[in-house]
């Protein structure tokens, strides 16, 4: 039962950097980011190739972003992606999760699919949101925060991570879509050959009319949404900092401990 | 003309989840700026007492029995919701952003043709346009956004980020609702829970909690965390990060998919503060936390913050302690 497997990626700044606002207060700083795939899409890809491998089939990485994102794309072929695709909308901020999920589902919606994955969140907008937008588009069922899959005939069975640690198994008939969570796998590393063979494998380019649309704009619902400002965060509290060197630190902490009767000794 | 909210309760086996609370106290102080009202929507089957529940915070539950609603779904959320909407005619719908509310609310947005904001950490509403706060990068931006939709909003709204409504004063009405819901469409079938089976110590219940983060860097580096946790008498949590590795089993992760807890005393090592985590640990006695990064947002929750290197500090703190 050979399966069709579509992953959504999502290129994104590295969020363990500092950021700076841009000159009109209502983005970042973009000229000098350094991009990385977004966490959660890395166990997802890794996920649906172990989907494939294990079943059979073929998984499809596709994106929705600028030409710097092919990078991405050539890597999950590295990786064991077997076809990549790229929506060439070229919106740095694309602040819309809607409008990003209905492009994404258009183009699913054209190819044989049997499974798609995204994961949890993208780290940059944390909205959790493409995943539900794309199986609410498709109209197939879809389960969010997955922790591990099992593939049967007919439909899948679902672990989804709840709060509090507790898990939710649930089966969904196919095609469905799956929101995967960090720790699912341990995403491999690509091989050297596989490298460069990916470096000179196709991309497919998708524009609005591709996807049956005149603009990138009739994919956004009858609503404005603007960003007001960008600003780094007022601290709502502010840890007292301890100072001096490591020495002088450790010192500091031990007696506070102390005093506050924490440790007796 | 005053913006009504419709904010949708969420539970688990017979309990209801703070987030909803938190919605409620959210709901009425955007209704309250504008001469609204707000009303909880409680979907479930043989729910009544968590309606009664609800209601004793003096808010109006909207009660919806229906099997198709017996265990949650998206799509029987959405079914329900959808109904129930045609009925009340709310301006916003405020959900919980939590693996239940960032379940069904986009798929909500998209039946609806409205628009979604998730993750917020603040709204109101200016005109008519609905003003959401966001946190992004790993919480190290805030995004204003403005909103304008003829339709309602769709807004999830991050947990922990106002108070939650508390008991007390009269209590609201329950108003019954019924909504015709095809079990066919919810999508996916409940089939049951896992929970983890208690074999190791329980975090919860520890008066001294020591966590390591992604600052410790290497997973020998986890005996410095032991023997610190052990020096206090304390014990030894981790954040996510180290529990997807298998540093340490998934009962010792602090945060929003692990353990809440609440000990007199808890040290941060290298752990950055992602909301996940803060939402495990923000209301502990007396937090310290340590890292290279003075912007981490640990150190928004943090009572005391020590900006060292954990492996240069910890072994420091621990010949202190020692010594002393």
């Amino acid at each position: 039962m050979p399966l069709n497997l579509v992953v959504c990626l999502k290129q994104i700044p590295n969020p363990d950097l500092q950021f700076q606002v841009s000159a009109d207060g209502k983005d970042i700083r973009r000229d000098a980011l350094n991009y990385k795939t977004n966490g959660a899409d890395e166990y997802a890809l890794e996920e649906a190739v172990r989907l494939k491998e294990k079943h059979g089939g073929k998984v499809t990485a596709i994106t929705v972003g600028p030409k710097r994102t092919e990078q991405m794309l050539r890597e999950a072929m590295a990786k064991g992606a077997d076809g990549a695709v790229r929506i060439a909308f070229d919106d740095a901020a694309a602040i819309d999760p809607v409008q990003v999920g209905r492009m994404l589902a258009a183009a699913i919606g054209k190819r044989p699919c049997d499974l798609v994955l995204t994961g949890v969140q993208s780290d940059d907008y944390v909205y959790s949101a493409t995943g539900p937008v794309i199986a609410g588009v498709l109209g197939i069922p879809h389960a969010s925060v997955v922790t591990k899959v099992e593939v049967g005939d007919g439909g899948l069975k679902a672990w989804r991570e709840l709060e509090g640690g507790d898990q939710e198994v649930v089966f969904l008939p196919r095609p469905a879509l799956l929101t995967i969570q960090f720790g699912i796998n341990t995403p491999r590393y690509a091989p050297l050959p596989a490298i460069m063979k990916a470096s000179r494998q196709p991309i497919e380019e998708l524009k609005a009319p591709d996807l049956g649309k005149a603009s990138w704009d009739e994919f956004r619902g009858p609503y404005a949404i603007a960003v007001r400002r960008v600003a780094p965060p007022v601290a709502k509290g502010r840890a007292e900092l301890v100072p001096g060197k490591v020495g002088d630190q450790a010192r500091a902490v031990a007696q506070m401990l102390r005093d506050k009767g924490l440790f007796r000794r | 003309m005053g913006a009504n909210v419709l904010a949708v309760a969420e539970h688990r086996e017979g309990k209801v989840s703070a987030a909803t609370y938190e919605l409620v106290a959210k709901g009425r102080e955007l209704a309250a700026r504008t001469g609204g009202s707000v009303q909880v929507a409680l979907l479930g089957k043989d729910v009544a007492p968590l309606a009664a529940e609800i209601a004793s915070r003096g808010v109006e539950v909207l009660h919806v029995e229906h099997e198709a609603l017996a265990a949650y779904t998206a799509g029987g959320s959405v079914q329900a919701l959808t109904a129930l909407a045609a009925q009340t005619g709310p301006r916003i719908v405020l959900c919980a952003h939590t693996s239940q509310g960032f379940d069904f609310a986009p798929r909500l947005a998209v039946e609806w043709n409205a628009p979604l904001i998730a993750n917020c950490v603040d709204l109101g509403f200016e005109g008519g346009s609905l003003l959401a706060s966001r946190k992004i990068l790993n919480d190290k931006m805030a995004v204003e956004l403005e909103v304008t939709s003829e339709r309602p909003y769709v807004a999830t709204l991050r947990p922990g980020s106002v108070k939650p409504a508390s008991p007390g004063g009269a209590s609201g009405p329950v108003t019954p609702a019924s909504v015709s819901i095809d079990a066919a469409k919810n999508g996916r079938t409940f089939l049951g829970y896992e929970k983890p089976q208690g074999v190791d110590i329980d975090i919860g219940a520890a008066d001294i909690v020591v966590s390591a983060g992604r600052g410790i860097q290497k997973r020998e580096n986890l005996a410095l965390i032991e023997e610190l946790a052990k020096t206090l008498g304390g014990v030894v949590g981790a954040s996510r990060p180290l529990t997807d590795l298998e540093w340490l089993p998934k009962t010792r992760q602090v945060g929003q998919s692990g353990k809440t807890v609440r000990p007199k005393l808890y040290i941060a090592c290298g752990i950055s503060g992602a909301m996940q985590h803060i939402a495990g640990m923000k209301d502990a006695g007396l937090i310290i936390a340590v890292n290279t990064d003075p912007s981490a947002p640990i150190f928004e929750v943090a009572h005391v913050g020590v900006v060292a290197n954990v492996l240069e500090f910890v072994p420091a703190l621990i010949k202190e302690l020692k010594s002393g």
